[in-house]
């Protein structure tokens, strides 16, 4: 029986005819969309019991507590810690990324030593720590240190090493707590600034972003919560006074627009008024102090601030009527903060009676250091590093033979940022700690890979903006690369190795003194608790008048309009750069792209003759953004507000080639009186590109 | 040339070259019998249990429970499959003489590893599935289900079996043959008798997060 044509067609039209009764082709359809879905890079979860653990954040400034959800021995989620005192329930856009930062594409996992050709290459540690010693031999003497952990004992270990090394040049990178030890110090008080947020019955914060980022900002939002009931009236005014209409504006009850930078001025409008309305105090410099603040009516504060008159004057009365008034001085951004500014806020709390008593400004106990050689609180304080980077360019002072980072990264994070990694690049060894390859990292003759908070023991003692002295510690409670080592005991093994006598040979025992020193239980924090200390440091403190008149000599920014900076903490810090879980947060209107938005209001963008979306130049002599604009009536007139956080030439493609970095068009300058370096005040030039 | 042309007039008649409807139907059973028989064959494979484990000699000997094994921990996670170290709280040594479970405790419970069970239900990553909402207590507020019962309306019922079942893995998307789809989830989820009296709400994202 032959087939012929029509026969085969037949025989097809049956075979496709009973096909579709078959599963066959809706199986297939079914399953091949399912297999588009298993490709092996998509990472699956993993099944296993839910413990969770009681630590703290080491990569957010606000040092938030967490609640780390584990499943085995794998973090999956960071939780708030109702039990935490700089948590209360809260928890920080950046400290919630921390999970999922561990498997960052930007970490450095193995020690890299840059070759001759600039490319890194992977080295072993016995090769990193051969060149480590033989470098850090051979410039024994001329070696600076710069740490970006602010609340660390690390920074004792560090300090006392470079100072066994030779050098007195250990220094933190810049935040808020330098210019208030300095201004604290000139009023001739010790310990540090203690901000009672949760007794105050009326928070006035003078330019320091309270509920964004500013301190611990994550307690401050509890104290705001608990004072700003669901549906009810508010128990506690919040006031905030500042430039730009952040998450602290919004939400404060009042808010008062001034121009960027002159936070003092106004604080010291207040002072005379309270003055005016018979404050007193009997304060050496009180007098010197009054005749300064007379100077300062409500009508030259507003001239020099952009504020109303009348705003100031209904402020202070609020003010007086308050029981238990607490004042915050600082920057928007927090960094650059003149000190006779934190001193002129701090001359207001005097005088309302704010010292040392509930709902005021309180004087904090500081451990003393519990390492051999190593620097105390009040010592790491005094010390610039933007100061000495400044002095090195000028040729006032020699660059060092050789520089180590830990955690710190001055090439992008500091004012006139390229200025800065220029100066670096001077220097003709350096080596970093750090878990991510940022732009510091790629300066770096060496790369050493520390592991994350949530991988190592770690401590944290009373952060800037705290209320009472504290110390807790940062558990490991994930397994650490097998590649990565912590950096305090691999510098106390290498001061072993050098010959420096640092009086501890393991982390773990430099931590247990420390906690001692505290007078904290170890076995209590090791379980996770807080030891929150009530006690202060008694001490009449002066006005510092003196310093702050000198402070206010200060020249006004150039250009015509001024630079306000804005520090939000899902943007990640200099160290962290953006964490690719919040990108999403970005809003359209701050990042498109790769296109960096500025924000003015309507009246800076007609006198601009700009409008939404217009591309222009942010400029003044240290250098130049390109940017497009955002019309938005929450800023100070003249002002033109940028995020910080962008422009990032490190990282990953998560944080790299987004937008531009404010920090280049932040100018150093340094303020009369105290010689601090100061970048708050910033003025630009804007036109259309 | 026209005498080439097929008619049926010509003798050129279906039946005897091969026409009419008979290849349509030759074609239709092996299709057929592609689909239904050879399909299945080509597309799974199958697969054994690395242990012998008999379910019917735990529930009626050791008058145990699915839940004994099959547990909520007390944060409501589920633990899934009993572990090792659970096994080995009454198999730390041999209950019996069953060559299986001496082999179970010298290559598991003396060495500590974990047996590679085969989920039969297992779900993929963007389907949530909470077993502490699928419990006696929710489902048994309008039903009379026992525990055995409750839990084979989804499971392959292996109360009774001495023998686990063969386990059909497809060789495309590497779940087995008996993974539920959406569609039986929609059972209940979509249920009308469900509406307005349980929280089984059929929105995509109660199961889709």
């Amino acid at each position: 029986m032959a087939v012929d044509r029509r026969g085969f067609l037949k025989f097809v039209t049956g075979v496709s005819a009973g096909i579709m009764v078959t599963p066959v082709p809706w199986v297939l359809l079914d399953d091949l969309s399912i297999w588009t879905q298993n490709w092996p890079w998509i990472p699956s979860n993993v099944d296993g019991p839910n413990t969770f653990v009681s630590t703290v954040s080491k990569l957010c400034p606000s040092c938030v507590g967490m609640k780390v959800r584990l499943v085995g021995d794998r973090p999956v989620r960071i939780l708030p810690d109702d039990n935490h005192p700089l948590s209360k329930g809260g928890i920080s856009a950046l400290a919630v990324a921390e999970a999922q930062m561990l498997h960052s594409p930007a970490r450095v996992r193995r020690p890299l030593k840059r070759s001759g050709d600039g490319a890194y290459v992977a080295i072993s540690w016995e090769e990193a720590d051969a060149l480590l010693a033989e470098k850090l031999g051979s410039a024994k003497g001329s070696l600076a240190c710069v740490s970006g952990d602010e609340t660390g004992t690390i920074n004792e270990v560090l300090s006392a090493f470079t100072a066994r090394a030779g050098s007195q040049n250990f220094y933190l990178m810049p935040s808020e707590i330098q210019p208030a030890a300095k201004a604290l110090a000139a009023m001739g008080g010790e310990g540090q600034f203690g901000y009672d947020i949760e007794n105050s019955d009326y928070v006035l914060a003078i330019g320091a972003n309270i509920l964004e980022s500013w301190g611990t900002a994550i307690r401050n939002r509890a104290a705001f919560k608990d004072a700003h009931p669901h549906g009810q009236e508010p128990t506690v005014p919040y006031v905030y006074v500042g430039a730009v209409q952040g998450n602290t504006a919004a939400g404060a009850d009042k808010w008062i627009a001034i121009k960027p930078g002159t936070e003092g001025a106004f604080a010291l409008g207040l002072a005379h008024l309270l003055i005016k309305s018979g404050a007193s105090s009997y304060a050496s410099d009180f007098s010197a102090f009054a005749s300064l603040a007379a100077g300062y009516t409500p009508e030259k504060v507003a001239e020099l601030t952009g504020a109303s008159a009348d705003g100031i004057k209904a402020l202070a009365a609020e003010l007086q009527k308050a029981r238990r008034p607490l004042v915050i001085t600082g920057s928007e951004f927090g960094q650059g903060t003149p000190v006779g500014t934190v001193a002129a806020g701090m001359a207001v709390n005097l005088l309302l009676g704010g010292l040392n008593r509930p709902g005021g400004v309180k004087l904090l106990p500081v451990a003393a250091p519990v390492v051999d050689s190593a620097l105390s609180r009040a010592q790491m304080m005094e010390k610039d590093f933007v100061a000495y980077l400044s002095r090195i360019n000028a040729g006032k002072e020699k660059a060092p033979e050789a520089m180590l980072f830990y955690e710190a990264n001055p090439a992008y994070g500091l004012p006139q940022a390229d200025k800065m990694a220029e100066v670096l690049a001077q220097v003709p060894f350096k080596a970093t700690f750090t878990t991510f390859l940022d732009e510091t990292a790629m300066l770096c003759d060496l790369v050493l890979p520390v592991p994350m908070g949530l991988e190592r023991l770690d401590d944290v003692a009373t952060p800037y903006g705290s209320g009472s002295a504290l110390y807790c510690l940062a558990r490991p409670v994930a397994p650490m690369p097998a590649n990565v080592r912590p950096a305090a005991d691999y510098i106390l093994g290498l001061a072993g190795k050098l010959g420096y006598s640092l009086g501890f040979g393991k982390w773990e025992d430099v931590l247990k003194a420390k906690a001692q020193a505290m007078g904290a239980n170890w076995k209590s924090l090791m379980a996770g608790d807080v030891f929150v200390s009530t006690e202060t440091v008694g001490a009449s403190l002066s006005f510092g008048a003196d310093l702050i008149a000198k402070s206010l000599t200060a020249k006004t920014a150039e250009g015509d309009f001024a630079l306000a900076p804005v520090h939000k903490l899902n943007m990640g810090t200099a160290k962290t750069a953006i964490p690719p879980y919040n990108n999403k947060t970005i809003r359209r209107w701050e990042l498109q792209g790769s296109e960096i938005y500025v924000a003015m209001n309507g009246a800076t963008a007609r006198k601009l003759n700009v409008s939404k979306h217009d591309k222009v130049v942010v400029s003044n002599k240290s250098g130049s953004i390109v940017a497009r604009v955002n019309v938005f009536e929450g800023i100070m007139s003249d002002t033109v507000a940028v995020l910080m956080g962008l422009g990032h030439t490190a990282f990953d493609q998560f944080s790299k080639g987004k937008g531009e970095n404010v920090m280049q068009l932040l100018t150093v300058g340094f303020e009369p009186g105290s010689g601090q370096s100061v970048w708050a005040m910033a003025g630009v030039n804007i036109s259309k590109a | 040339m026209a005498d080439r042309h097929l008619h049926s007039a010509n003798g050129n008649s279906a039946p005897s070259q091969f026409g009419g409807a008979a290849p349509f139907f030759v074609g239709l059973v092996v299709a057929l019998i592609l689909g239904w028989w050879a399909f299945p064959q080509v597309l799974f494979s199958k697969k054994h249990q690395p242990v012998h484990f008999s379910h019917k000699v735990h529930m009626e000997d050791a008058g145990m429970e699915c839940s004994s094994c099959h547990y909520l921990r007390e944060d409501g996670t589920f633990a899934g499959l009993p572990t090792t170290e659970s096994c080995a709280d009454c198999h730390s040594a041999p209950l019996g003489d069953h060559p299986e479970e001496i082999r179970f405790i010298e290559e598991y419970v003396n060495t500590g590893k974990q047996v590679e069970w085969l989920v039969y239900q297992k779900q993929p990553d963007n389907v949530f599935f909470s077993h502490a909402a699928h419990s006696m207590e929710s489902c048994n507020t309008c039903h009379d289900f026992t525990e055995t019962e409750l839990c084979s309306s989804c499971h392959p019922n292996v109360a009774e079996m001495d023998e686990a079942p063969v386990y059909y893995e497809n060789k495309l998307t590497k779940y087995s043959k008996q993974t539920m789809k959406m569609w039986a989830c929609e059972r209940c989820h979509a249920h009308p008798d469900h509406y307005g009296n349980t929280r089984s709400s059929n929105a995509c994202f109660v199961c889709h997060k």
